[in-house]
This record gives C-alpha cells, structure tokens and sequence, in this order.
C-alpha cells in the first residue's frame, strides 16, 4: 500500500494557452490534515477537478490512493470522498433521498451508510427536509454526509468554509481533526484562509499561479523551510549587544527591527539561554527574550511578495 | 456494472423525475387536459345539435383523441420529462459529484433513458385513460373501438412517446441544457418537421423525419390527405420505418453519451 494519499509528477493543466497547472509535483501523506493553500485563481480548485477526473489533464501522472489515475480511476474513488466547490444537491429532494441517489451509484452497500453519515454532521433530525431549506452549513455538511457514504480512507474538500459562520467554522474544524485523529483518514483541504489552513492542517502546499511553490510540516512552512529558531531580545545597549550577537557562534544571524533585536540561532531553542548569559555577562541589562512564533501568514505573504517582485522584470520584457 | 447497481440506478434518476413537481404537473397537463377539453367541447356540440355533430366517443371521438394524445400532446410531454431527464444532474450540479463516485459516466447517461421513459409513459397512460373513458363514456350509441385497437393504440403511443422521450434524454446531455432543448425540440415537433414534410419538392428524403416513420405504425389512418398533426404523409415500408427511428434513437443516444463521456464536470 503507497504511503502516500495523493501522488503527482509533473501535473499540467492547459485551458488554451493559458496554464492552470504547471508541473505540479505534490505529495500528500496518508493520516493527516493537508491543506492546499493558494490565492484565488492559483490553481487549487483546478487540481482537485483533474485529480478527480472531472477535467483531463495535459500532461503528468497521478495516483490516488496508489491507483494511477485515470488508468484506475474507479477503484481509486472507490474510497474517496470530495466537495468541489460548494456542495449541490438536487434541491426539490430532501437530505436523504439526496443521498440515496448517489448511494444508488455507489453500490448497494452504501445504503446502510446513509443514516449513521446523516448523524455524524449532526442532521439525522432534518432528512426529512427539503435541501432547499438547508442553511449553508447543513448543506456543506449534507456535502460531507455524502462523501462519508464512500467510507472515504482520503476526502477532497475544496474551500470548506466558504460561507460558514464563525461557530460553523469552529465546528468544520473540529469535524476534520476528528476524521484524521479519531478516525484515521486523510484530509486534503483546499483553501486560500492561511489560518485555517494552519489551524486545521499538520502539513500543507502553496500554490500560486499554477505551481507549487513549497510543501511540507506546517511548522517548517512558517519558518521557511528549517524550522528555524528566532528570538526578539530587547536590551538597554542595543548596539553593544548586535556586536556580541554578530560575533557569536550560537548566532547565525542578529538585525535589528521595531521590536528590538531579532536573533535567528544556529542550534535547538535551548540556546537562547546561553545566549542570554552571554549578554549578561557582557554587562548588557536584557530586558526581553521571547522566541518568535512564526505563522504561515507571515511566510505565505513573503513567498508571494517575492513572486510579484520575481515576476516584475518579465512583465517589463514582455 | 451489475443489474443490482444497474436498477437501483434508475430508480434513482426515476425518483429526481419523479419528485419534480413542476416538470409531472405540466407533463400531466398536457397529456390530459387537451383531452378533457376536446371531449368537454364535442360533448357539447353533439348535446346542442346531435344531428350536426356526432357524439364525443365512440371510435370516431377515440381516433381524434388518439391524434391528440400521440401526435401532439403526448409527444410535448415526453419531451419535457426528456429533456429534464437529460440535463437534470448538470442544471443542479449534481453531475460532477455523480462523477467523483468513480462511476461511469456512459453508465451515468444510460440509467437516465429507462428513468425518463418510465415516467413518460406513465403519465401517458393518465391520457390513454381519458381517452378511453371519453371514448366509452360519450359514445352515445356509437360504435365503440374493439380490444385490438384499444391494445394497438396504447402501444403506438407507448412507441410515439418512448421514442421522442428518449431522443429528448440524449439531445438534452448534449446540449447540457434544458431550456435550449426544450425550445429545439418544441421547436421541431410542433413547427420545423411540420414545415419539412409539407415541402413536396423534398420527396421521399421526407422519410427521415422522426414522426412520418412514427407514423407509419399507428393503427388509426392517417392517409384521408391529413398526415400526423396535419402534415403530408410519405409512405414508406415497415423496414424503412423502423430503420428511420432505429437511426434518430442510436443517434441521439450515442451523442448524449459522447458528451456525457467527454464534458468537463
């Protein structure tokens, strides 16, 4: 069994002449909550339709779930569950014959799904209901009922919280970390909100304009590749203290910034003590010492800066 | 794909029909209620001058209604439920949801036909049933069609039905929308093949148009210079007919698969 969830070399998307993907290399875990993070327009939506077989790719491979894909297709969804875009139903049905139809096409056994999916989003008392008088959380967790119908070992959720209020958000999230904790699937969320992403997902990829531009352990991401080790210190000589800092061996780099000096250590986080002695013992009067909590915010908006700069030159040549 | 899947898949895609109030109501419409009026109407014209009009049933009145149900009316509705059965999972956007089940997606298009021509037919049998009870009913007297015809005749418009229900199924998946071709094919029933088999000059090129070769098997005449719905009559053979409406269902169907096969979801 491939250990990997989603697999894909060199994925290409082309609409024309315009590419909407381009050599997507992405490898997604199996267990986890993995969150496919762009702006709007990067691609993500696109990759899930081509994973998913709702629109061909140009060029590349992909396997889900070790099925190469569209070679296997059938048996690799047989155990998948996705909402592309927002969730539609057939609106004059109700909640459960919506789900009967596409048990119908699933196969017999996934009638006796029905029910116990309808209760775990939490709906077992709106079946009855017509979907069209579904609020847009019931109907994005009529969506994930739906995909529970597969007992889905990988689910494909694309911009799950489009549209839902803060305590629906809460409640998508918890939904997810139960599915990947208790329950021991895989997720793969599509979204362009970095703190859901990070709230929710143990690893995840950007992508942005078609290309995956990093991947790996939400940690790492935010810290920009290694999980790096920073600190603010603030100190009463700010100038005497970049000078020990600079020539210290603990240090790999030491600049001054609003907050005082930002410190980026060569070694495990336990070092800021000794460099904290350092100062001390140098007659500095620290102040502050605290380790900088990097956010994929902050490293998802450096990543695309330096892409618009990157592509500046290009668009002046073109 | 077992018959298991096969059935339960239909019955699906039957239920979606089924449960579309507005598509059976107005397909009910109008299978009935051109009936009920067209006997209401006779019915008083014969009680008012019996002399001048014959009575509303009886196998005259039977084979006017005959005209009405299978010719005209039945076919509009068989072409509503068709075309909502073709384009029904895209115009909700269910299709690509339909689509990630792994399923395939001629087998997709294929439970839609069976679906569509069940419901069809009936609600065609609601008319047939009017027909019959205006036929037996308003007699008067009359002469009253014999079990032959009553059996021949709800097979022909089974067959006039069924058939353009299906070609409406796989016009709509190609076209993927159901306004557009309920308009096309409205359009062609009520007035393009009318225009078409009125045009002499086109001879017996004239066969291939749909409803003649449906009409080649109706059990009423229609060769008293009326064609169906009105039109000129071509005369064909029993082969020519068959083969003629084998052509528009394989067709159709082949290109409503095709598209279902080759769309972007």
């Amino acid at each position: 069994m491939s250990e990997l969830a989603i697999e894909t070399h060199g994925l290409t998307k082309r609409f024309g002449e315009r590419t909407a993907l381009d050599g997507i290399d992405l490898d997604v875990p199996r267990g986890c909550a993995f969150g496919f993070l762009g702006p709007n327009g990067a691609g993500k939506t696109t990759i899930i339709r081509t994973l998913l077989g709702l629109t061909q790719a140009t060029s590349g491979t992909m396997q889900l779930l070790g099925h190469p894909v569209p070679s296997e297709r059938a048996q690799a969804l047989q155990r998948v569950g996705a909402i592309v875009e927002e969730p539609r139903f057939h609106m004059h049905l109700t909640g459960h014959e919506n789900l009967r139809i596409v048990a119908a096409v699933r196969g017999p056994e996934t009638f006796e799904r029905i029910d116990p999916a309808l209760a775990r989003v939490g709906l077992s008392e709106r079946t009855g209901e017509k979907v069209k008088s579904y609020s847009m959380g019931m109907r994005q967790r009529l969506g994930v009922a739906r995909c529970l119908l597969a007992d889905p070992l990988l689910l494909i959720l694309d911009e799950p919280t489009n549209g839902l209020d803060p305590g629906g958000i809460q409640e998508f999230r918890e939904m997810i970390r139960a599915m990947v904790e208790q329950e021991g699937r895989t997720v793969f969320v599509s979204s362009h909100l970095l703190d859901e992403v990070e709230k929710t997902c143990d690893a995840a990829a950007i992508v942005d304009r078609g290309k995956i531009v990093t991947q790996g352990a939400i940690a790492d991401l935010a810290a920009g590749g290694g999980a790096r080790n920073e600190l603010i210190v603030g100190v009463d000589d700010a100038d005497r203290a970049l000078g020990i800092l600079g020539a210290s061996a603990l240090v790999a780099e030491a600049r001054r910034d609003d907050e005082g000096i930002r410190v980026v250590l060569v070694g495990e986080p336990q070092t800021a003590a000794q460099v904290n002695a350092a100062l001390v013992q140098a007659g500095i009067g620290v102040i502050r010492l605290e380790p900088v909590r990097h956010s994929l915010e902050q490293r998802f908006l450096e990543i695309t800066a330096r892409l618009d700069t990157d592509l500046v030159p290009e668009e002046v040549k073109a | 794909m077992n018959p298991t899947i096969a059935v339960r898949m239909v019955g699906a895609d039957f239920l979606k029909l089924r449960k579309k109030r507005g598509t059976l109501i107005w397909a009910l419409v109008l299978a009935v209620a051109p009936l009920v009026i067209f006997f209401i109407v006779k019915a008083v014209q014969h009680s008012s001058s019996p002399t001048e009009h014959s009575p509303a049933g009886g196998v005259g009145g039977y084979t006017d209604a005959l005209r009405v149900l299978a010719f005209f009316f039945g076919p509009l509705a068989a072409i509503m439920i068709g075309t909502d059965g073709g384009a029904g999972d895209l115009a909700a956007g269910v299709f690509r949801d339909l689509v990630v089940t792994g399923r395939s997606r001629v087998a997709l298009f294929a439970t839609r036909i069976p679906a569509a021509v069940g419901l069809c037919w009936l609600v065609v049998l609601v008319g047939y049933a009017v027909t019959l009870i205006g036929t037996y009913a308003l007699a008067s007297g009359t002469p009253t069609p014999g079990g032959a015809l009553v059996v021949n005749g709800l097979l022909f418009t089974l067959f006039s039905t069924g058939i353009i229900c299906v070609v409406a199924v796989g016009f709509a998946s190609l076209t993927g929308s159901r306004p557009a071709a309920l308009t096309v094919l409205i359009g062609w029933q009520l007035i393009a093949s009318r225009i078409l088999e009125n045009i002499e000059s086109l001879g017996s090129s004239r066969k291939l148009i749909l409803s003649q070769a449906v009409a080649h098997f109706s059990p009423i005449s229609l060769n008293d210079g009326h064609g169906p719905r009105g039109g000129a009559t071509v005369t064909m053979s029993t082969g020519t007919a068959v083969i003629v409406a084998l052509v528009w269902i394989a067709v159709f169907c082949a290109l409503g698969a095709w598209r279902t096969r080759t769309m972007d979801a």
